[in-house]
C-alpha cells in the first residue's frame, strides 16, 4: 500500500509547541528537539532571521497526518472498544517554553543594545507581523477537518472559524497585531502623504495574503486528502468483497467436508488467517523474511494439515540467502509435520542487527541423527547443505521421544 | 458447589467479552473445571460483575465497547488493587495486546486456545503467575528492541536483563516452563520469577505507575 515517495519534513502538532515547524525538523533531521528550538531561538537574535525562517517553514511543510491503521482497528477505536487515548500528549513544556523565550528576548536585546541589531522600528514590525501570523495560522492548523470538508464556498472558510470563540478571539489579536504592524511601519516611515498611502495600501493587502496563505493551503491540501481517502476507501471495499466471497468459500466446504474434523479445522484456520491480517494485521512488507515465511508456513499447513505457528522478532528483506534460510525453514517445518507425529510445529523467526534465526521445533517423536542420515538424505541436503552455503548454519537437536528443534542462523 | 472446595483448581472466574457466542463457548468449554461467576459484555456491566462477584481471576476481551479491556483494568483495580486478569483476544495488533499487559493482566492467550490450556492458564493466573504465550514473548521482545512503536511506551523502558530476553526468546520458540527450566538449568519457580520480572518491568515502566510504587515503598 506504501508508495515509493520522497520522505518529506511533516508538522507533528500532537507534540508541537507553536506550529510544529521544530518538532518535525527534529524528527526529519534526527536532531534532539530542544536543540533545534534553541537553534531557531538563537538565530531570531540576529535580524528575526529565524523568526522568518519559522514561518516560511510553517507554510512549506504540512502537517503530520496519521497513517491509516487496520481496517478492524480503526472500527474498534470507532467504536470505543480500545483506548487509543492511553497516548499522553506531551503538551509544552512550560518551564522550557519560558526559558526558551527569555534567552530569546535576552539575546536579541545584547544584540540590539551591542548596536548590531535592526532599528527598534523595524524590529517591532518584524515582532507584530511574526506573532500576527503566528496567532492566525496556529488557528488554521487546529480546525477539525471534518468542518472544512462539509461546507462549500465561502463557509468552508468561516464556517469551522466561528465554531468556538477561542478561535475568534485568537484570530482577532493576530487581526490587531498584523494592523499595528502596519501602523508602525506607516507612521515610522517619514515619507509624504502618497507615499504614506501607498505604503498603507500595500503592507495591508500583503498583510491580509499572508494572513489567509495557509487557510487556502489547508481547504486544497484538505480537499486533496479526501479524496485519496474515497480512493483507499474503494480499495478496502473490493477487497471486503474478496475476503466475503472467501470467507463464503470456506463455510460452503466445511458444510461439505463436516465429517472430516482435520481439514475442518485446517479451512477454518486458514480463514481465520486471512481475516486477521487483514482486520488487524499490520501485513508483512513485500519481499520480508516474516512474509515469505508466513506464505511458506501457510502452504505446509494446506498440504499437510499441521498448525503452524510463526512468531516474529523484527523482519527484514529478503536477500538470496535469506531466501535460502526460508527454504531449509520449509523443509523444516514439511519434515516435522510428515514425520514427527505432531499436530503442531513452532516456528520463531528473529532478526538481530548482526544474525537472523529461525527456530522450527515440534514435540513429536523425534528421531536419532546418526541413523538417519543415509536413508534421509533430505535432511542433510536441503536443510543443512543449504543454509551453509548461503553462509549461515543449521543445528538440529533431536533425540527420539523427545521432539526436533532445527535452528537456522545466517549473519546479516 | 462444595464437592470443589477439596480441589483447589476450581478458580472462580468473570468471563468479559462482547460477543455471547464467545461467552457462552468458554461456558461449555471449561464450566465443568472453573465456577464461572459472572459475565460482562461492557465496560460498564463487566465493573459491576467484577465487583459483584469477586472472582480469582477475569477473563477479558480486549476490544470491548466502552474502552476496551484496558478500562475495565483502570476501573476495576481502582478500588480492588489485587484483582488478577487474563486477556484474551482475536486480535493481534501488538500495541492493544502490550497495552493491556501494562494496564495490569497478567497475561495474555489467543481465542483459538485449546479448553485445557486455558484452565492451566487460569491456574497459573490464580496462583500469581504469569502467562506468557510465544506470540506475547514475541510481542515483548519486539517492544523492548522498540520495533513495536507504541507511543504509550516510554522510552525509558526497563532493560530486560539477558536472561530474562533468554526466557522470552524461549517462550517464543514454544517452550513450556519445564523445558525452558531443563534447556537453561534452571528451576521451574526460577523461569516463573524471570516472566514475572519481565511482566513488572513493562508494567512499571509505566511513569505513573513507577511514582506509586516508590511511594508505596517510601522510596520517595
Amino acid at each position: 500500500m506504501s508508495e515509493e515517495q520522497v520522505v518529506r519534513s511533516t508538522r507533528p502538532l500532537s507534540t508541537a509547541w507553536i506550529g510544529g515547524v521544530c518538532a518535525g525538523l527534529a524528527d526529519h533531521l534526527g536532531w534532539p528537539v530542544l536543540l533545534v528550538r534553541l537553534a531557531f531561538v538563537v538565530v531570531s537574535a540576529f535580524a528575526l532571521a529565524g523568526l522568518w525562517a519559522y514561518l516560511v517553514l510553517w507554510l512549506a511543510m504540512p502537517r503530520t497526518v496519521a497513517e491509516p491503521s487496520a481496517p478492524g482497528l480503526e472500527a474498534n477505536s470507532r467504536a470505543g472498544m480500545r483506548s487509543t487515548s492511553a497516548v499522553s500528549f506531551s503538551g509544552v513544556d512550560l518551564g522550557l517554553a519560558t526559558a526558551l523565550a527569555l534567552l530569546g528576548i535576552g539575546l536579541t536585546w545584547m544584540v540590539q543594545v551591542s548596536g548590531w541589531g535592526l532599528a527598534p522600528r523595524v524590529l517591532a514590525v518584524g515582532i507584530l507581523t511574526g506573532g500576527g501570523l503566528g496567532m492566525i495560522w496556529w488557528q488554521a492548523d487546529h480546525v477539525s477537518t471534518r468542518e472544512v470538508v462539509r461546507g462549500s464556498g465561502w463557509q468552508r472558510l468561516v464556517a469551522p472559524l466561528v465554531r468556538h470563540w477561542s478561535s475568534v478571539v485568537g484570530i482577532l489579536i493576530g487581526l490587531v497585531s498584523l494592523a499595528a504592524a502596519v501602523a508602525v511601519l506607516v507612521l515610522g516611515s517619514g515619507l509624504d502623504e502618497l507615499g504614506r498611502t501607498i505604503l498603507l495600501l500595500g503592507s495591508s493587502v500583503a498583510a491580509i495574503v499572508l494572513a489567509v496563505l495557509p487557510w487556502i493551503i489547508r481547504v486544497r491540501r484538505t480537499l486533496a486528502e479526501a479524496r485519496q481517502e474515497a480512493m483507499l476507501a474503494d480499495a478496502r471495499a473490493d477487497m471486503a468483497a474478496h475476503l466475503h466471497d472467501s470467507v463464503l468459500q470456506t463455510l460452503a466446504l466445511i458444510q461439505r467436508q463436516a465429517n472430516d474434523p482435520k481439514k475442518v479445522t485446517a479451512l477454518a484456520r486458514r480463514q481465520e488467517r486471512e481475516l486477521r491480517q487483514w482486520l488487524y494485521g499490520d501485513a508483512p512488507t513485500g519481499g520480508s523474511l516474516v512474509e515469505a515465511l508466513t506464505a511458506e508456513l501457510l502452504d505446509v499447513e494446506d498440504t499437510h494439515g499441521v498448525d503452524v505457528e510463526l512468531v516474529s522478532v523484527g523482519d527484514t528483506e529478503l536477500t538470496p540467502e535469506l531466501a535460502a534460510v526460508v527454504r531449509a525453514s520449509r523443509e523444516a517445518m514439511v519434515n516435522a509435520a510428515k514425520h514427527s507425529g505432531a499436530d503442531r510445529v513452532d516456528v520463531f523467526a528473529e532478526a538481530d542487527e548482526d544474525l537472523v534465526s529461525v527456530f522450527i521445533r515440534d514435540r513429536g517423536k523425534g528421531f536419532d541423527l546418526a541413523e538417519i542420515d543415509e536413508d534421509r538424505m533430505g535432511v542433510r541436503a536441503s536443510i543443512v547443505e543449504r543454509v551453509k552455503r548461503a553462509g549461515g548454519r543449521a543445528i538440529i537437536r533431536t533425540a527420539p521421544g523427545e521432539g526436533t528443534e532445527v535452528r537456522l542462523e545466517l549473519p546479516r | 458447589m462444595s464437592e470443589n472446595e477439596s480441589t483447589p483448581a476450581a478458580w472462580r472466574v468473570v468471563v468479559v467479552d462482547d460477543h455471547a457466542m464467545f461467552r457462552s463457548g468458554v461456558k461449555h468449554d471449561i464450566g465443568g473445571r472453573v465456577q464461572l461467576v459472572g459475565e460482562g459484555e461492557d465496560v460498564p456491566t463487566a465493573v459491576a460483575a467484577i465487583l459483584a462477584a469477586m472472582p480469582d481471576v477475569v477473563l477479558l476481551d480486549v476490544h470491548l465497547p466502552g474502552g476496551g479491556g484496558i478500562e475495565v483494568i483502570k476501573q476495576v483495580t481502582a478500588t480492588e488493587p489485587g484483582m488478577k486478569f487474563l486477556a484474551l483476544s482475536v486480535s493481534d495488533a501488538a500495541e492493544d495486546v502490550i497495552g493491556v499487559i501494562r494496564a495490569g493482566a497478567r497475561g495474555y492467550v489467543t481465542k483459538s486456545i485449546s479448553a485445557d490450556e486455558l484452565v492451566e492458564a487460569i491456574g497459573r493466573v490464580a496462583t500469581g503467575d504469569a502467562v506468557f504465550s510465544p506470540r506475547l514473548a514475541g510481542f515483548v521482545l519486539d517492544a523492548f528492541s522498540g520495533a513495536i512503536d507504541v507511543a504509550s511506551i516510554d522510552e525509558d523502558l526497563d532493560r530486560l536483563s539477558a536472561r530474562e530476553r533468554e526466557v522470552l526468546r524461549l517462550i517464543a520458540r514454544g517452550y513450556a516452563y519445564k523445558e525452558i527450566a531443563k534447556e537453561l538449568f534452571i528451576s521451574i519457580k526460577t523461569v516463573e520469577t524471570h516472566v514475572s520480572s519481565v511482566l513488572r518491568k513493562l508494567q512499571l515502566s509505566n511513569r505513573h505507575q513507577l511514582t506509586r510504587w516508590a511511594t508505596d515503598r517510601k522510596l520517595v
